[in-house]
């Protein structure tokens, strides 16, 4: 029985106090340190703007999400197909596990203008630039998780003569779900990031790119409006992944 | 009962030298009472109601890289013949196990699973394992455990089936009970269930109690007696404790180490069937203290040929 089944009201209602709290809180000081607009909008203004257009946020929104959605969804396909491949190649895990562990570590945002050289502008080059960056975290913890399934689950599948497809699909993977869900959640966290990023560098449209043209021409509630839109995005990517795990996991 | 039958028939045809041969000069074995200690190698059948071999160990070696885990091991276990392996640890009496299941590939020598290689056997689904870690799947329930490893040898599953088996190894009621929810000796028992579940003549017991007990270890020792007597299986059942290589068995083989050989096999005559009340009796006892004194001669052996020159 989780959390959530036992005290639903605590689930709920615990986390929305705290927001009207950092809400309350923003608009005080606002308010008592009487700060200009353009350093920081009141959280009206920033309703305002959501209200006055909010075809131009749902566009850009939706424009963001499919890019999240598509290179995410590609990136962490890559990287659980290349887990299972590398889980049982002995000869590939050697050659290049090091290489692909070691690739977190290099910051994917420095790749963007190489792809912008290679893939030119447009929604592609920013699915491929998500797809990048959601592919490590899925594709490090799956290949652990996959290798991670205990001898003795193995012997008893061979002492049946059960096969690698079936042990795959019926030990392996579900063995290995905890960590393969952990590399999903922070792949989908950065393909957020990542989406932010390629619509800054790559494309001329979305959440990322409202934000930079905001800030461009110093209009803050704007800026600050687009973040809000993306956050609410970004939990709400995050919360699907959660549920998928919730579901179909032991 | 067969298994009387059986061992009285052994006893007949069974020669009284050791496994050691010409190392091992004193015939200690004409002192023991009630103990038979003899060789494994027994003579042909000629006619009469011998059963048949169902696994057939010759001068099998195993090595892992450098060392050798098992040297020159003969054995002959009978179709529904109860044998108990004991050995200090390290003696490669569970590489012995997993050569006989076709889990490890036999260096040198043969051995053959009614009539043909382990390999071939443990395809044909002529095994059931129980390890000593009880591999229950954490996901699912005692029942899905059972039936769910069928499934993967391909045959079909039958849910009730499944159930009645938990119940004869004393789990009705706790179907549903995930891994997580059972003692470790309740899962031990979903383990075995599963192993008859298969429905394979051969049961290959890996030191399935190692982790639970003394009681609960008593306790499922007379249950395995008792679903092993109704079900007419083989079973190869590996320990490192002498009372329960000694209550469980038609016959107990004792294992020396470094590198792993037959030190001595023993026909274990106890009453038929068992039960608890026979850890007291005075023939029990005989037959454990005859049991433990080979394992002792072999590990005293062995070091002093490591000290000798």
């Amino acid at each position: 029985m989780s959390y959530a089944d036992r005290v639903p009201a605590a689930r709920l209602s615990l986390p929305a106090a705290a927001l009207a709290t950092g809400v309350l809180a923003w608009w005080a000081v606002v308010a008592l340190l009487d700060l200009p607009p353009y350093l920081l909008p009141t959280p009206a203004a920033v309703a305002d703007r959501l209200l006055v257009s909010p075809d131009l946020y749902l566009r850009n929104a939706w424009v963001t999400l499919r890019t999240i959605a598509t290179g995410g969804l590609a990136g962490v396909l890559a990287g659980f197909g290349m887990a299972a491949v590398v889980a049982h190649s002995t000869f590939l895990r050697r050659a290049l596990y090091p290489y692909l562990v070691t690739a977190r570590v290099l910051p994917k945002v420095a790749v963007a203008p190489l792809l912008l050289v290679y893939l030119g502008t447009g929604s592609g080059t920013a699915v491929t630039f998500v797809a990048l960056v959601a592919f490590f975290p899925t594709f490090v913890s799956s290949a652990g998780g996959l290798r991670a399934t205990p001898e003795a689950h193995l012997d008893l599948l061979r002492s049946v003569d059960a096969g690698p497809v079936r042990t795959f699909v019926f030990v392996r993977l579900p063995a290995a779900l905890p960590a393969v869900f952990a590399g999903l959640k922070q792949s989908a966290a950065l393909a957020v990031v990542g989406a932010v990023v390629a619509e800054w560098v790559l494309t001329d449209e979305g959440l990322g790119y409202l934000v930079l043209v905001g800030a461009e021409n110093v209009q803050t509630d704007v800026v600050v409006a687009a973040v809000v839109v993306l956050f609410v995005e970004g939990l709400a990517v995050y919360g699907a992944v959660a549920a998928v795990e919730n579901w179909v996991s032991w | 009962m067969v298994g009387d039958e059986k061992t009285e028939g052994d006893s007949s045809v069974g020669t009284r030298t050791s496994a050691r041969g010409s190392q091992e000069p004193t015939g200690e074995s004409d002192t023991e009472p009630k103990i038979e200690r003899r060789g494994n190698r027994r003579e042909p059948a000629i006619g009469g109601d011998k059963p048949e071999t169902a696994i057939a160990i010759d001068g099998l070696t195993v090595d892992f890289e450098a060392v050798r885990a098992l040297r020159d091991v003969d054995l002959r276990v009978d179709s529904g013949e109860f044998v108990t392996v004991i050995g200090p640890s390290g003696c490669g009496k569970t590489t012995l196990l997993r050569t006989v299941g076709g889990l490890q590939e036999p260096t040198d020598g043969r051995v053959c699973v009614d009539g043909e290689s382990p390999d071939s056997a443990r395809r044909r689904g002529e095994f059931g394992f129980v390890f000593q870690q009880h591999a229950l799947l954490p996901w699912k329930s005692a029942l899905e455990n059972v039936v769910f490893l069928r499934r993967m040898a391909g045959k079909s599953a039958d849910r009730e089936r499944a159930r009645e088996l938990l119940g004869t190894v004393g789990l009705a009621g706790f179907e549903e009970s995930r891994p997580a929810e059972l003692s470790g000796g309740m899962a031990q028992r979903v383990a075995i269930a599963r192993a008859l579940h298969l429905g394979a003549d051969v049961l290959l017991m890996d030191e399935p109690f190692g982790e639970l007990d003394e009681l609960t270890r008593e306790e499922m020792g007379v249950e395995v007696r008792r679903v092993w007597r109704e079900r007419r299986k083989t079973v190869l059942f590996v320990t490192h404790s002498v009372s329960e290589a000694v209550f469980l068995a038609d016959r107990c083989v004792v294992m020396s180490d470094a590198p792993g050989e037959i030190e001595g096999v023993f026909d274990v005559d106890l009453p038929r069937p068992r039960d608890e009340s026979v850890y007291g009796t005075e023939a029990f006892q005989e037959q454990v203290a005859a049991v433990r004194t080979a394992l002792h001669e072999g590990y005293e052996r062995r070091r002093s040929l490591d000290e000798g020159p």
